[in-house]
């Protein structure tokens, strides 16, 4: 199991037309240790939860402290940090950067396979694994939301890193389709940590976070982090 | 969002053109591309013409992505003709406007016919005595970036100036151009984002599979 370590990860940003440069803080300091299987985020717009999602394959690198993944730092290896941890975005078709699916999923396999009849062969066999042949040769501007949402996932795990990490992946989808991606989800070898306002999609964890300001206001248990996230809607 | 025109996705298929090697479709193009400044009369452009015809045929790539292809270049090759009509004749104006015409087809015809994963490597290959310059790979990925690019861009100026339509705004060029500048940055940021997300930036030469080498966590994992 993929071990995620945040070690007073604090990031700041620069405030535009600032004197002296002043900087704010959007996220923590935070510090935490997953090693579950499954990990839930949930918080309001704008609560910090893409910024804590983007530190865990170093999209994003701490102004301060240190974020590790199974020990290796983001800042340092964040090459090697990307093979081993994929990122979902909500919206799937900035994700898939090629033509068709199985192009996709070619580029993915590029670095793994050099040979050309061996990338075909494993892209196929992604594809067949993730119910998506059919749709393989198909413009990515074709698919509906679901497909492009099953695609994209099909892409970032060609490569099976061993941390998948979803931001809001069920924000374009309708509940049919959000079954389906929940489904596939719960099927992965891979940890997840996913992002979500989907509260449905929230329980389904062995942890759950909730953000609130730049900060984690509760770690634990699903059911309760659900109750305390509504608490703190109610409350603004 | 725009269908699919030429430009748009490789057309799966087992014709004589699909089958050709890489490099003979580059210099097929590449001929195409030449033929305006050899050509002195408006023959030679217009049997090439009914050669990239008769390979779209011989391809059996779907009219209706041709047509479709075409429909969007149409308004810039009425000005173009009118404005060399007007500034030179009517022959030279005929004559820019094919070798225009054949280069857009030779070269949709393409990629419609290379899946872009080989038009990467052709290029990885080509670039490949550059590599102390320039990765052959970031070159490779930037090529097919903009493959999938173009008709995106397309779909987003449609859907703007059907907004701008629909705020009565349609005859203002700022309300179609500014809105489509600031949505192809938004997407750049979002492309360039994912690209980084997935490795696919990140220096080759870090790359060597080893204890921490791609897939081994997985097999870890679970």
């Amino acid at each position: 199991m993929t071990e995620v370590r945040l070690e007073a990860a604090t990031v700041t940003v620069p405030v535009d037309g600032s004197p002296g440069q002043r900087t704010r803080t959007i996220l923590g300091p935070v510090d935490l240790v997953l090693t579950e299987s499954r990990v839930t985020v949930i918080g309001a717009n704008g609560s910090g939860k893409s910024t804590l999602l983007r530190l865990l394959n170093g999209l994003v690198t701490p102004t301060s402290g240190t974020v590790t993944v199974d020990a290796l730092d983001t800042v340092r290896h964040g090459a090697r940090v990307r093979r081993r941890v994929a990122f979902a975005f909500t919206d799937p078709i900035s994700q898939l950067v090629m033509p068709t699916g199985r192009e996709d999923v070619e580029l993915s396999l590029r670095r793994l396979h050099r040979s050309r009849t061996e990338r075909r062969a494993a892209a196929e066999r992604v594809l067949e694994r993730f119910g998506l042949a059919p749709l393989a040769d198909q413009s990515v501007y074709d698919l509906s939301g679901g497909e492009r949402q099953l695609m994209a996932l099909a892409v970032v795990l060609a490569t099976e890193p061993g941390l998948l990490v979803l931001d809001e992946p069920t924000t374009l989808l309708d509940r049919r389709n959000t079954l389906r991606l929940r489904s596939l989800l719960d099927s992965l070898p891979q940890s997840v940590v996913v992002a979500t306002h989907d509260l449905e999609l929230a329980l389904h964890a062995d942890r759950t976070l909730v953000v609130d300001e730049g900060r984690i206001v509760f770690d634990g248990e699903p059911a309760t982090a659900v109750e305390r996230y509504l608490a703190l809607s109610d409350a603004t | 969002m725009n269908g699919p025109g030429l430009f748009t996705a490789h057309v799966p298929g087992t014709s004589v053109v699909h089958r050709m090697p890489l490099w003979l479709k580059l210099v097929g193009v590449l001929v195409v591309g030449a033929t305006p400044w050899f050509a002195q009369s408006v023959w030679p452009l217009a049997v090439t013409t009914v050669v990239l015809v008769g390979v779209v045929l011989a391809a059996r790539l779907p009219a209706r992505r041709l047509v479709r292809s075409m429909r969007g270049l149409l308004p810039v090759l009425v000005v173009l003709l009118a404005f060399q009509w007007w500034s030179r004749d009517l022959a030279y104006a005929v004559r820019v406007v094919l070798g225009i015409v054949n280069a857009f087809v030779a070269a949709g015809i393409l990629t419609a016919t290379t899946p872009v994963t080989d038009l990467l490597d052709g290029v990885v290959r080509a670039a490949r005595p550059l590599r102390r310059v320039v990765d052959p790979e970031v070159v490779a990925l930037t090529l097919g970036v903009v493959v999938r690019s173009v008709p995106w861009v397309a779909g987003s100026f449609s859907s703007v100036r059907e907004s701008a339509r629909a705020r009565g705004l349609d005859r203002n060029p700022r309300a179609v151009v500014v809105p489509t500048v600031v949505h192809v940055v938004a997407f750049a940021r979002s492309t360039g984002e994912a690209l980084a997300a997935r490795g696919l930036t990140d220096p080759a030469d870090d790359d060597a599979p080893g204890p921490d080498g791609p897939g081994a966590s997985s097999r870890s994992a679970g």
